[in-house]
């Protein structure tokens, strides 16, 4: 790009730019999200769409995962729980008062929240490890709960769910999940660019030089966790009203586990690394299944652990890399044709 | 009352089994800074191997038991020496975080592994030996019951008698109280780690041994004693060793009342609030000196 050509560029486009930026939708971030946009026109395959779907949901999972991990250093390892209370809330409420699911997704976020921000006022204040087996025991103990109350939820038989939809297909369904999936990523990043984000990375980094600064840790780690939750309860939400049925085993530690370890496969240091890992390994995972049905936890196991040894920066890494080497062969490709002219 | 002889005893053996799985959770966390998670997985190697040893190759029950101990342990220093030394020499930034989740990928790999290779049906054994032994008119105390408890208290006792007595034990503690003081006097902390790792999941793998005959093993078997395991940690504070044996039975007495009075699905509950009063409490837990 010459410098005329800069200077052309509209004032108003550049600071809508600046604006995107600040919310984390960069150019290359942007394009990804453009190429998910247009990426179910190319495909007939319901199946391959409905995989697309769940790898939407669980990398916004992993999104709002990997928010409190990779700024406060807590792993709150009753994401699940929290998923599972915003799922079993608007479940209940569309079942016992018929109130329609949109609404649902509010009062999910809502009630997952008041339960992460209990957790967070209660632990965090203390050293991570109490965080995580709260929001553990939590976990556990309303799945024991889901199952026991079998009144109100069924328990193991499951709750049959009233579907988002009135439709067989899951393309309305990938149209509704993927704004849910921008809007996670851009309220977390647009969370993490803004003072808060400054404030919960000194915390993560350094606790004790947060405070000499000034910084009150708990607070911060309390808003993000809270945040994280209301995350997790809306993806819930959505999880309950797409599948239909709901069970208990929406809490088990396994679906945290899965969702911990595709965050960190996707790499610690960027958000949209999760979502980019559950869009690459779920469904390569589903089309395996005959092979893989219970191997997938094998090699998931396998992938954290390298990952964690060798790789720190997980997919992002890659992604970085390639993105680098791309933007210097350009800048070769162009000398060379300007050295031709 | 019957009734609560019966819920003293289980309560008593339960605690038995947290005990064992408890002090081995926080020996590790003590001295490695390792907050294992896949320390349930351990217990279910244990009582794989009990089971092929004991009902495959019709080993003596006490062999038996032995042999899942053994096994445990093995699996132990392989981990150790592997993917904790690995993670240690690559980074130590953000420890005990990074530590945490690598033992989730162990529990994984470890799981669905038993779960590929022995499928999902419980492996058990009826019972190591046949009889009961009468505490009660109405209660009579099964024999593998009571044998369970009496390795908890040989295990738990011998961990005692090793950490406070011997120097390889006094080592041990050193290490957990300052890792670089224990390295100037000649403690080699390599070998530490591995004995220590070693150690507690020698205990673990004795639990799911030596209660094969009541909890057969499965893939996903270690789950519960681990999340018991870690209820007495924090109840009894972090790294205190003693202090996690006697919340182990705190936690085996309540769940059982609990059990006995309002139904299963509830001891959960009742622990939940029990834990949640200690943070908000004495967040050092019980023992805690923090």
């Amino acid at each position: 790009m010459s410098n005329s050509e800069r200077k052309s560029i509209n004032p108003l486009m550049m600071s809508v730019m600046i604006r995107l930026r600040s919310v984390g939708l960069s150019p290359p971030t942007l394009s990804f999200f453009v190429i998910l946009a247009i990426l179910p026109l190319f495909i007939r395959s319901e199946y391959t769409l409905r995989l697309l779907v769940v790898g939407l949901l669980l990398g916004s999972q992993a999104m709002a995962f990997s928010f409190t991990l990779s700024s406060i250093d807590i792993i709150n390892f009753g994401f699940a729980a929290f998923c599972g209370v915003g799922a079993y809330t608007s479940a209940l409420l569309a079942i016992n008062l018929g109130i329609s699911p949109w609404i649902g997704f509010i009062a999910g976020a809502i009630v997952a929240a008041v339960l992460g921000l209990g957790v967070g006022v209660l632990t965090l204040r203390l050293r991570g490890l109490f965080a995580a087996c709260m929001a553990w025991f939590l976990g556990l103990t309303l799945q024991s709960l889901a199952a026991v109350l079998v009144d109100l939820t069924r328990g193991y038989l499951g709750l049959p769910v009233p579907f988002l939809l009135d439709v067989a297909s899951s393309r309305p369904y990938y149209y509704i999940i993927l704004p849910i999936a921008i809007l996670t990523y851009v309220v977390l990043q647009g969370l993490d660019q803004s003072n808060i984000g400054l404030a919960c990375r000194a915390i993560g980094q350094n606790t004790e030089a947060a405070k000499a600064s000034g910084v009150n840790p708990t607070k911060y780690k309390v808003i993000n966790f809270t945040v994280s939750c209301a995350l997790a309860g809306v993806l819930g939400v959505f999880h309950a009203h797409f599948v239909g049925v709901l069970t208990p085993e929406i809490m088990a530690t396994t679906h945290t586990t899965e969702v911990l370890a595709l965050a960190y496969i996707g790499g610690r240091t960027s958000l949209w690394g999760g979502l980019l890992a559950a869009l690459v390994i779920i469904p390569v995972f589903e089309y395996l299944r005959s092979i893989v049905m219970e191997v997938r936890f094998i090699i998931y196991g396998l992938l954290l652990i390298s990952v964690m040894i060798f790789y720190p920066e997980g997919l992002t890494g890659l992604v970085r890399a390639a993105g680098r080497l791309a933007v210097k062969l350009i800048g070769k490709w162009r000398q060379g044709t300007g050295a031709q002219k | 009352m019957d009734t609560i002889f019966d819920m003293l005893f289980i309560g008593l053996l339960r605690g038995g089994l947290y005990a064992l799985m408890a002090s081995g959770l926080t020996l590790v966390l003590g001295v490695m800074n390792i907050s294992n998670f896949a320390h349930g997985e351990l217990y279910m190697v244990g009582g794989y191997a009990a089971y092929f040893a004991g009902s495959v190759f019709g080993l003596h029950p006490l062999l038996a038991i032995l042999v899942g101990a053994l096994a445990a342990s093995a699996t132990g220093v392989l981990v150790e020496r592997t993917a904790f030394r690995a993670l240690r020499t690559m980074s130590r930034d953000k420890w005990l975080t990074n530590s945490f989740l690598l033992t989730v990928g162990i529990s994984f790999i470890l799981q669905y592994s038993a779960f590929v290779i022995w499928g999902p049906t419980y492996k058990g054994v009826p019972s190591y030996w046949e009889g009961f032994i009468p505490l009660t008119p109405t209660f009579r105390l099964p024999l593998d019951r009571a044998f369970a408890f009496v390795a908890a208290v040989v295990g738990v006792s011998a961990l005692w008698f090793f950490l406070t007595k011997t120097v390889t034990g006094k080592a041990i503690r050193s290490v957990s109280e300052d890792e670089t003081g224990a390295m100037l006097v000649g403690i080699n902390i390599r070998k530490m780690h591995t004995l220590t790792f070693a150690l507690s999941c020698l205990l673990a793998g004795l639990a799911g041994a030596s209660l094969l005959p009541i909890a057969p093993a499965h893939p996903f078997v270690g789950l519960g004693p681990l999340f018991k395991s870690y209820f007495v940690v924090i109840l009894a504070g972090f790294g205190n060793v003693m202090g996690s044996v006697v919340g182990a039975f705190v936690i085996g007495l309540l769940e059982t009342i609990t059990y006995y009075n309002l139904g299963a699905g509830w001891q959960n509950v009742a622990s939940l609030i029990v834990i949640m009063l200690v943070l908000l409490l004495k967040p050092a837990g019980l023992f805690g000196s923090e």
